[in-house]
């Protein structure tokens, strides 16, 4: 039997796309079906003085308005529970949800949601960063103090912005600082943006008559809806039913729980009749989480010879009107504040900032490309003052063997992969011996950046996975998970790691692409690139589990020992005589003598994961273990830079990763040009941009510009192999580690291009016309 | 989705479309000129414009024309920007309709909507005004051509119930050395952060721009002749918008017109 890994496996699910058939949320038919509008706050910041529904009431169509009352005083979010589902006394935001219409037809509910009138009595809103952190400041939150936290490890600071805050100390600062013979330092500013995944956030909704409330959704975390739709209504919470067709692209944003709450509620103005719930595309922009934006100050000691000494290091996140998932990625600046590098003195604040700006969720790289983008710029302004080559510079700080991370974990060729390797081959990939800035004929200039990354997972020390593996009476298998397929085919990945164990064709492994949670095991949820590893363990777990089953009943099918037997090819046979064996399909649902007594039964597997090790961080030091392990790499990207009109054009990108065990290069190679394309777009130009009084100006494909096909550089993608060795088959998590470098790069070619320090994003022509001293 | 209700009316001819679009406004029916729908669809579906009737002018003939007579190009307000620029009958204005939008749009944008359109760039404007265009309007006397510098000024200026039905201009003019350019903020698909069309005719070039200012407008003459010096003259049209600021706008401004004239072969 070849080997199903490291092949280019088509995924399971490609037919379906590429020929249309695949359904998505909003795809699926229900009748009779009513359509929930939501009415947005046109305020950044408000008092709600009243909404008065009553016209709109009246309309035709209209089965039910819901407002902020209709929920009593319940609160919402997953760490600290801040947020009413809709606005309650005030508004916090543009977009904000402030009633919900549900009516006969989508039209209805639309002008019938215009029609509502909502009386607001504006307030001073908090638009930047630097508002959010004046003394006395306005308050985005004035009952701070009063919010239920979900988890232990989360410190709001009552009567400031600031909801959340991370500390890392490790080492001497003063000593660092003494060691030092150069030290730079920078101020990054970074825009809020969107996901703007393909397919709008969308869900449908009902309650039984006995009470179940059955959701479908566009989500990357089924069991945490069900968990937290339980938790705000007081259900058990068998009572939740919650079904994931494919995601149309989620990137994070679909890991937050938003909408679902809303429809609940819509569902229960209408005695539980169905209701669907789909975001225009505005809205998605405007009223859904978005990503975050940050605003930093870094200052790095190192010796002549490039030893950083000392880094000193400050984050804000600006995470809008609500905390959501803010506190974690906080955290997660935190946990990688030093990258892939030996920084043996460290202090680091990072802290979750509201402001009147949409709320924001993961994106991502969750946190890191910002991170990254003030790091790496750091380094190459270091290896600027140094005079020292930028890939020099980031070998010499390279974490070695034994290593300590910011956190105080030690490094291992197993948990973090080889930078310097992956260094050597971005340097013949991106051909770096030719120089990194050279002037073209014509005037032109062709620059190249480079940025390191890593990241680990930031997931709960508890985080588990499951899965199970039936047979079929023909043989084939059947792979039940609750990973959601949300685009880079990773339940085809799944079925590779079982049809790999059980060393089998993975043709003849099914995997259907909805999550039930009626009927899956439990998973965590699909984000954090870590699906490869939890749910690849749990799949791997569970798939030596039935061959384990397979080999009993074989033993007892075939008269000997279980350890004379092997597995392969849909056979148990003979080690000795591979032509004596026992098919799937004879034992898959027991096994018959031939005088029809039967024995054993189906063949299930069952496999169950959870992280171990993880520890919460020391509130005063940070230390403490955040994920069991990381994926590093580094990216570099080549422009061409008009010095008469500051513009530029990408002409190269390229990436290598420390992938630890490639499973399916085709794949692997998109879902690392996916991100690589994600991560220029927000180099290069996706930003959210508030107009005075905090209203968002780009809500919308006309003016939220995003990369287009003609715009996009060659890309280049290639792997390192340094197994990670707990991981199913040393495979590292992949998904997002594409966009991480990217803004730093690019920045970093554009500063080397340009001659300009570059502090903030996205790197538009005007920005470096800016920098220039604006001639 | 747009939701509310409105009539839809197709007429065949400019004098069936102007009385049917009187007749609605009389009963109150708030009835807006219909073309290519892009702007009136995108606005409609986000609450920024309602209205009760649709009256598609792409049905009347006299709006669909496309045609060299009598020395002058004669375009049809209806016409799609795509058919505009395969036609090649008016190289500047096929240069300038090809990078309005995204080649989708340019298929149902018309050359009337962009230069009748609430969005302030109205970029096919701009070899118009160059090029001595005359614009046919429809009015109760029947369709009146009038110099397209006395219908639009910033905006195309009708009375109520007129409509656009198409334009023409010289063909010596439309046959003028000319270029065209378009910078954005960043993206080859983008509104304007400036869009300049310039003509040379013997030895005078004029110059127009869009997305500079807050309409489009004509380069005088002097500033022009005052090479750099341009962005002095048209300093105070320079206007801030989510492109760029007004500041960098006079800098690219500066850079494109340099360019426009050594183009054209002129100091």
């Amino acid at each position: 039997m070849n080997t199903q890994l490291g092949v280019s496996v088509k995924r399971k699910e490609a037919r379906d796309k590429v020929t249309g058939a695949a359904k998505y949320t909003a795809d699926l038919s229900q009748t009779p079906l009513l359509h929930v509008r939501i009415l947005a706050s046109t305020q950044a910041h408000a008092l709600l003085l009243g909404v008065d529904a009553a016209a709109a009431s009246a309309m035709p169509g209209v089965r039910a308005v819901v407002t902020g009352t209709d929920a009593g005083q319940l609160l919402c979010g997953g760490i600290l529970r801040d947020m009413p589902p809709l606005a309650r006394d005030r508004v916090r935001y543009f977009g904000e949800p402030v009633a919900l219409v549900v009516a006969e037809e989508a039209q209805q509910a639309m002008a019938a949601a215009a029609a509502i009138q909502v009386r607001y009595s504006p307030l001073s809103p908090v638009t930047t960063i630097e508002e959010a952190l004046v003394p006395d400041p306005v308050l985005v939150h004035e009952n701070l103090g009063s919010y239920q936290r979900m988890e232990a490890d989360i410190y709001p600071r009552p009567g400031t912005n600031l909801f959340h805050a991370v500390k890392v100390r490790k080492g001497d600062m003063e000593r660092g600082w003494a060691l030092s013979d150069e030290t730079v330092e920078g101020t990054f500013h970074l825009p809020q943006s969107d996901h703007a995944a393909m397919e709008t956030r969308a869900v449908r909704c009902s309650i039984s008559p006995g009470g179940v409330i059955d959701i479908t959704t566009a989500s990357q975390s089924p069991f945490e809806v069900r968990e937290l739709i339980s938790r705000y209504f007081d259900v058990p919470q068998g009572m939740v039913a919650v079904h994931v067709p494919l995601v149309g692209g989620a990137f994070g944003g679909k890991a937050a729980v938003q909408l679902e709450v809303l429809a609940v509620l819509a569902s229960r103005a209408v005695d539980g009749a169905c209701v669907s719930l789909v975001n225009s595309r505005e809205q998605d922009m405007a009223t859904s989480p978005c990503h975050m934006g940050m605003r930093a100050e870094l200052k790095l000691g190192a010796r002549r010879t490039g030893e950083i000494t000392a880094a000193r290091m400050v984050f804000h996140l600006n995470a809008g009107a609500y905390a959501d998932i803010s506190p974690k990625l906080a955290k997660a600046v935190a946990v990688d504040c030093s990258g892939p590098y030996r920084f043996p003195n460290i202090d680091c604040d990072s802290f979750g900032v509201y402001t009147n700006a949409p709320y924001a969720t993961s994106y991502r790289g969750f946190g890191h490309a910002e991170l990254f983008f003030c790091l790496e710029r750091m380094m190459d302004k270091l290896a600027d003052a140094l005079g020292m080559d930028p890939f020099e510079l980031r070998a010499v700080n390279a974490l070695k063997e034994g290593d300590l991370t910011a956190t105080q974990v030690k490094a291992t060729r197993s948990n973090m992969g080889d930078l310097v390797c992956c260094l050597d081959r971005l340097k013949s990939l991106i051909n770096w011996s030719e120089g990194a800035r050279i002037q073209e004929p014509g005037g032109l200039i062709r620059a190249k950046g480079m940025a390191c990354l890593c990241k680990t997972s930031d997931t709960p020390t508890d985080a588990s996975a499951a899965a199970t593996v039936s047979f079929l009476p023909d043989g084939t298998v059947a792979l039940n998970c609750a990973a959601v397929e949300i685009g880079p085919g990773i339940r085809t990945a799944m079925a590779q790691i079982l049809a790999e164990t059980l060393r089998m064709d993975v043709g003849r492994v099914y995997v259907n692409m909805e999550v039930d949670t009626q009927t899956a095991p439990y998973y965590w949820k699909t984000v954090a690139s870590m699906t490869t590893y939890m749910m690849g363990r749990a799949v791997r777990a569970a798939a030596l589990d039935a061959r384990r089953q397979l080999l009993a009943l074989g033993a007892v099918a075939m008269r000997c020992p279980e350890e004379d037997l092997e597995v392969e090819n849909e056979r148990v046979y003979l080690k000795a005589d591979p032509l004596m064996f026992a098919a799937f399909r004879d034992l898959a649902t027991g096994y018959k003598y031939g005088n029809g007594n039967a024995v054993g039964g189906p063949v299930i597997g069952r496999g169950s994961y959870v992280m171990d090790h993880l520890t919460l961080l020391d509130k005063d030091t940070g230390k403490g273990k955040a994920g069991r392990s990381w994926t590093l790499g580094a990216q570099a990207v080549e422009v061409e830079y008009d010095p008469a009109q500051h513009t530029y054009r990408l002409l190269k990108a390229a990436t290598v990763l420390d992938a630890g065990k490639v499973l399916n290069p085709k794949t692997a190679r998109g879902v690392v040009m996916g991100g690589m394309s994600m991560g220029l777009g927000l180099a290069t130009r996706e930003e959210f941009v508030q107009a005075p009084g905090g209203v968002e100006g780009a809500t919308s494909f006309r003016t939220y510009k995003m990369l287009r096909i003609g715009e996009e550089p060659e890309y280049l993608v290639d792997f390192v192999e340094t197994p990670q060795v707990d991981a199913p088959f040393g495979a590292r998590g992949i998904a997002e580690h594409g966009v991480i470098g990217m803004p730093a790069a690019l920045a970093n070619a554009v500063a080397k291009a340009a001659g300009v320090d570059i502090e903030e994003l996205p790197v538009t022509p005007e920005l470096i016309w800016r920098k220039k001293g604006r001639p | 989705m747009i939701p509310f209700d409105f009539d839809y009316y197709a007429p065949e001819t400019t004098g069936e479309a102007f009385n049917c679009y009187a007749k609605l406004s009389k009963a109150g029916k708030r009835p807006v000129w219909y073309a290519g729908g892009t702007e009136l669809i995108s606005m409609a579906r986000v609450g920024s414009r309602t209205f009760g009737a649709v009256v598609d002018l792409k049905g009347v003939p006299d709006c669909t024309r496309l045609a060299a007579e009598r020395g002058r190009i004669v375009l049809g307000a209806a016409l799609t920007l795509t058919e505009i620029a395969r036609s090649g009958l008016f190289p500047l204005l096929g240069s300038t309709a090809a990078r309005i939008a995204d080649h989708t749009i340019q298929g149902k944008i018309t050359l009337g909507g962009n230069l009748a359109g609430t969005i302030q760039y109205r970029e096919s404007a701009l070899p118009l005004l160059l090029c001595g265009a005359r614009a046919h309007v429809m009015t109760a006397g029947g369709v009146e051509k009038r110099p397209f510098s006395q219908v639009f000024s910033g905006r195309l200026h009708l009375e109520e119930g007129e409509f656009l039905a198409a334009v023409d201009v010289p063909e010596r003019e439309a046959a003028l050395p000319h270029c065209h350019a378009k910078r954005t903020r960043q993206d080859k698909i983008d509104y304007p952060l400036v869009t300049l069309c310039a003509v040379r005719d013997g030895g005078s070039v004029r110059c127009a721009v869009s997305g500079y200012g807050s309409a489009p407008l004509l380069v005088p003459a002097q500033a022009l002749a005052g090479g750099a010096a341009v962005c002095g003259e048209l300093a105070g049209e320079a206007a801030d918008s989510l492109s760029g600021s007004g500041a960098y706008k006079r800098f690219v401004l500066e850079n494109m017109v340099g360019q426009a004239l050594a183009n054209l072969g002129v100091k």
